[in-house]
């Protein structure tokens, strides 16, 4: 292994997700520096529901896709967005895998499932990104941040499935996965891919809003039709 | 160098309030848009404007999100450009983000329940329109309503003794139907287990709606009592975004049962008026409500359960949907009581689709009905509530909302559906079984017709209008006079001096506002009493912002018999004379 290769997998990693600790510490205490707004309203709804139910309900909502009509109704690009996120998750996995845990590797299926799933995540990245650029919807509300963030992802889950074999003899995969996730672990905390920092904060809100009123967890009637 | 943008005066207030207002909440769920658009389709205007992309949620979200982002929020400013942070620096800028939070958004909170990431877009739309109205920005509907609300302590600016008069014929037109002469609603009893509080709506277009809740109030043996000031429950606070107003509206509502020691207070059927009494205004008025609240459907449900009233459902054997309110449902969480209700006092109870928290909007909600400007609009995006009705095959939409009668009425006229809309508390109170002391009456000379000796001009543009009011008013004694357009009116006013026009608002010729104007201004038409008649409520305003007496009766189109005899009986004072 090179010392380029060796100098990407550990230190330049550890370094870059030290920034986006930090980053990410000072991004939350920002956030906790806006008032809590207190209610003080006596609950609505039916006597069964609860702010702690509600919470969970909102939290679980992600895997829940009978429970929003958004979900149901768009339940392939709900599909698309399970893929996807797994995709993302392996290749997460994948760049602790490769410099803490390399024997894991020599398991060849483990190899192929990590490819399979970074690799269907990348063909699904690359409808979301035709989507993107070719429904007019979706282009008058992306920015260059959302277009870019979703290109280079795509890209960088290309270079998962190639690096995920840890094949030092051809080091260009692997270099260029690791060089990529470093660059994301700096660039994150500034573009949409937060937003799972931001999932559980904002659901809890939600959910602590709608459980006090009654809303959440959402009783639905099924449809006549 | 390129000279750095000058801020306006308003722009530098906006951005204040901002800071102001901003909290946790918010701030997450500006944040946490992804901009995956799955919650585009939730929006009827979207669905109704399928070639707009400027009607998505996050779209109009992002009119408000990029404030945020270019002046709250740090990782907005590193490059502003890369995440469409944008600062605004004029009025005209203001005058862009108003067309969008007011004209483009219900505040319907349906995309809300739709995202993923659970970003409300609803609370912060009404958030930047509260920091618009706060630089005096905003339809001019909005003014008129909140002007009223601060000044006169209701959105409609009804007058105390309009008010205690309308209870009183009220509580005339109960004491015949109830067989007891004694009734009367009461005003500022003490010490009540009841105090009702309505909406202005119910006394100005709709006051059928105050007796049938007296009259199942009187049936259950309730101790109930209305104030006698501080009676509005609506608050156009939740509409305008205005904190202030919201907490000074419902704080003189709370305070008043307060003096009156009741021990819950009962809102008549209004959505947003509900959720803002309920459940808000605590938070805007920072008051912790000694006292239970509830909606009447609650309160109508529990009494026939509890049976201290029983009910005949097959007086009411039309086809009835119901139509959620977006404040009651997605808001409140009510949306199980009004159907239990429903089907205890109809017998044919059809669910519309989709319905509880997913339904959607009736597009009057959000203040829309008092922002003319955006009527075209609205009934453009009605098309998604329209086609939901006219599926159920109802011939009644039944709803909890005063704001969704009148915006299911004019969207039920503009897409010529036939059906009616009605409220609950109508339904009920015509399936209550009266016990009746039937007071034989003493055999007497024949009562002359109700209307014998008044003289009546009837002016509207549709002809069958005229002849249906033209035989009503004549089968009742009256003499008619018929007017076609807005000159003959008035010609026809000054050469037979009848004693009440019932008016027509759109008509060709000169426009009824001009009419209107020219006939209060004329001293020969001085006793002249007019009766606006409309199916158009937007054009209210051509009528109520002139600075004239206004009309002495008003009625939404479609009319009953029934209705327009009350009326018209009421503003000729004619109500009590016949005991009717
Ligand atoms: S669904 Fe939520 S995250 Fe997606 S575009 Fe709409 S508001 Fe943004
Ligand atoms: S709150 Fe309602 S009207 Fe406003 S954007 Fe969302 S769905 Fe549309």
């Amino acid at each position: 292994m090179s010392d380029l290769l060796h100098f990407a997998e550990h230190r330049l990693q550890e370094m870059a997700l030290a920034f986006m600790f930090l980053v990410y510490t000072v991004r939350i205490i920002w956030l906790l520096r806006f008032r809590a707004a207190r209610e003080r309203q006596a609950p609505t709804g039916a006597p069964d529901t609860s702010v702690s139910s509600a919470v969970l309900h909102s939290w679980a909502n992600i895997a829940m896709p009978w429970a929003m009509e958004s979900t149901r109704k768009k339940f392939f690009l709900y599909l698309q967005f399970v893929v996807f996120h797994l995709g993302v998750a392996a290749a997460i996995i994948l760049s602790f895998i490769i410099p803490y845990g390399p024997g894991l590797l020599e398991h060849r299926w483990v190899v192929r499932l990590i490819q399979g799933i970074t690799a269907a995540a990348c063909v699904v990245g690359v409808m979301r990104l035709a989507r993107r650029v070719a429904n007019p919807h979706m282009r008058a509300i992306s920015s260059p941040d959302d277009y870019f963030s979703l290109g280079l992802l795509v890209v960088w889950l290309f270079f998962a499935v190639l690096a995920a074999p840890n094949d030092t003899s051809r080091e260009g995969p692997l270099l260029a996965f690791f060089l990529l996730t470093a660059f994301f672990l700096v660039y994150v905390p500034f573009s949409k891919i937060s937003h799972y920092l931001y999932y559980p904060f904002t659901r809890y809100y939600l959910g602590k809003t709608l459980g006090h009123r009654g809303v959440y967890p959402v009783r639905r009637r099924p449809r006549a039709v | 160098m390129s000279k750095r943008k000058e801020q306006s005066h308003r722009v530098k207030v906006v951005l204040q309030r901002l800071r102001e207002k901003m909290n946790r909440q918010m701030a997450g769920s500006l944040v946490a848009c992804v901009h995956c658009g799955m919650c585009t389709d939730s929006c009827h205007y979207v669905l109704a404007n399928p070639d707009d992309p400027t009607y998505a949620p996050a779209y109009k979200a992002d009119k408000i999100r990029k404030l945020f982002k270019r002046h709250l929020d740090w990782t907005g400013r590193v490059f502003p450009w890369w995440v469409k942070a944008e600062g605004i620096y004029s009025d005209e800028d203001l005058e862009e983000l108003k067309d969008t939070v007011f004209g483009k958004c219900t505040n319907c909170r349906r995309c809300s329940l739709n995202c993923p990431m659970g970003v409300d877009m609803a609370t912060f739309n009404r958030m930047a329109r509260g920091l618009l109205v706060s630089v005096g920005i905003m339809p001019e509907g909005v003014a008129v309503v909140s002007k009223d609300q601060w000044e006169i302590g209701n959105q409609m600016g009804v007058l105390k003794e309009d008010y205690l008069e309308t209870l009183e014929w009220m509580s005339e037109e109960l004491r015949d139907e109830l067989g007891d002469p004694q009734f009367t609603i009461p005003v500022d009893r003490t010490d009540c287990e009841i105090v009702y509080a309505i909406n202005p709506r119910e006394v100005k277009y709709d006051p059928r709606t105050i007796a049938d809740a007296a009259k199942i109030f009187y049936l259950t043996g309730e101790n109930w009592t209305m104030p006698s000031d501080c009676w509005d429950m609506t608050n156009f606070g939740l509409f305008s975004g205005d904190d202030e107003l919201g907490g000074a509206v419902a704080r003189r509502l709370y305070e008043k049962v307060i003096e009156l020691r009741g021990k819950k207070l009962v809102m008549s059927e209004c959505g947003h008026g509900y959720r803002s009494t309920r459940c808000e205004a605590p938070n805007w008025a920072q008051f912790d409500v000694p006292f239970e609240m509830e909606s009447s459907v609650i309160t109508m449900l529990r009494y026939i359960s509890e049976g201290r009233i029983r009910v005949d459902k097959t007086r009411n054997t039309e086809p009835v949907t119901f139509h959620d309110s977006c404040n009651n449902a997605r808001s409140c969480g009510m949306f199980e009581e009004p159907r239990e209700l429903l089907k205890l006092v109809v017998t044919d109870f059809r669910e519309m689709y989709p319905n509880r928290a997913e339904n959607f909007c009736c597009t009057g909600g959000g203040g829309a009905m008092s922002m003319s400007e955006y009527t075209p609009r609205r009934l453009k995006s009605a098309r998604i509530k329209a086609e939901q009705l006219r599926a159920t095959g109802a011939k009644i939409v039944a709803t909890s909302c005063h704001n969704c009668v009148d915006g299911l009425t004019d969207l039920i006229r503009h897409y010529e559906l036939d059906m009616e809309v009605t409220q609950l508390v109508n339904l009920v109170a015509n399936a209550v079984i009266v016990e009746k002391k039937v007071a034989v009456p003493a055999a007497g000379p024949p009562k002359p017709a109700p209307l014998a000796g008044k003289t009546i001009l009837v002016a509207d543009d549709e002809p069958d209008q005229v002849a249906w009011l033209s035989t009503l008013f004549a089968d009742h004694g009256a003499k008619v006079v018929e007017a076609c357009d807005g000159d003959q009116a008035l010609e026809l006013a000054r050469t037979h001096k009848p004693d009440l026009l019932t008016l027509d608002l759109a008509m060709p010729g000169k426009s009824a506002g001009e009419v209107f104007e020219l006939i209060r201004r004329e001293p020969q038409l001085a006793d002249l009493k007019v009766c606006v008649i409309s199916g158009r409520p937007e054009l209210r305003k051509t009528i109520y912002d002139r600075s004239v007496k206004p009309p002495e009766g008003y009625l939404d189109k479609p009319v009953t018999e029934e209705r327009v005899l009350r009326s018209v009986r009421k503003v000729l004072e004619l109500a009590h004379d016949d005991g009717k």
